[in-house]
């Protein structure tokens, strides 16, 4: 799916990615790990519904980042604690039991440029892997000790590449669920050390 | 969605949040509150001095270099 595909397809509301097929297949994948006790940051929170669906159905404390201030007002005004933030950065070492990212993934030229909110949400860089690349570099740092990681990728991303990449940085990789479109599988990761 | 709407940053945050540069504590100034949560003020780093906006109840922790690099 193309960024003008999504333009076109939600209308003049482009500031922030609404959720659509992969959101929801990573907040339902949350909510049968999620435990009520856990601390979890949703990175990439965007309108707030995995963190907001995570924190309802399971009762867990779920904190929202995202780089977009539009998306971090949304998911503030859907109840998610929201942080202004670059992937895990302002975030203490130790810290979360779980957490959740829906990367934007597709190539650059797959999404069109288009030099907005929107490209920013969908795109990661040439190879689709940048953004995922730059979480997976830091992310170790923030989880508390049995932590885990839930990610979703798409076919279009590179699957595999991403699992590579993740075992470079002490990750194994266990699919959790998947769902298969005409163009794209969306796969859950799981990511523990 | 549940009703629940968030007022502003819990003050707890602040064992969760570090400086986004060097990783060292923050100083929490609050400017206003509403029911017991931050609504505006600022986060200062213990070590660099460096300074977070808090605006509308969101702590902006975005490194100073990337504020303004974004796309309208």
């Amino acid at each position: 799916m193309t960024g003008d595909d999504l333009a076109a397809r939600r209308g003049v509301e482009t500031d922030v990615y609404d959720p659509a097929e992969d959101s929801r297949l990573l907040a339902d994948t949350a909510c049968e790990e999620v435990a009520a006790d856990d601390l979890v940051l949703d990175v990439g929170t965007g309108s707030g519904y995995v963190a907001a669906t995570v924190g309802e159905e399971t009762g867990a404390r779920v904190l929202g980042a995202d780089l977009n201030p539009h998306a971090c007002r949304r998911a503030c005004d859907a109840g998610v604690e929201a942080v202004r933030a670059d992937l895990v950065a302002p975030f203490r070492t130790d810290t979360f039991d779980v957490v959740t990212f829906n990367p934007p993934y597709l190539p650059a030229d797959a999404a069109a440029a288009r030099d907005d909110w929107m490209e920013v949400a969908l795109t990661g860089g040439e190879t689709g892997r940048e953004v995922v690349e730059a979480f997976l570099d830091d992310v170790e740092r923030v989880l508390a000790p049995g932590g885990y990681v839930l990610l979703l990728v798409s076919t279009l991303t590179g699957v595999d590449d991403v699992v590579d990449y993740a075992g470079e940085r002490g990750f194994s990789a266990v699919a959790l669920a998947d769902h298969s479109f005409p163009f794209e599988t969306l796969t859950v990761l799981k990511l523990v050390r | 969605m549940a009703a629940t709407h968030a007022h502003g940053m819990k003050r707890d945050l602040m064992d969760i949040v570090c400086c986004p540069l060097d990783k060292h504590d923050l100083d929490l100034d609050v400017e206003a509150e509403e029911d017991g949560e931050v609504v505006s003020g600022t986060l200062t780093c213990t070590d660099c001095g460096e300074t977070y906006p808090i605006e509308d109840g969101i702590p902006n922790l975005l490194p100073p270099d990337m504020r303004e690099e974004t796309p309208a």
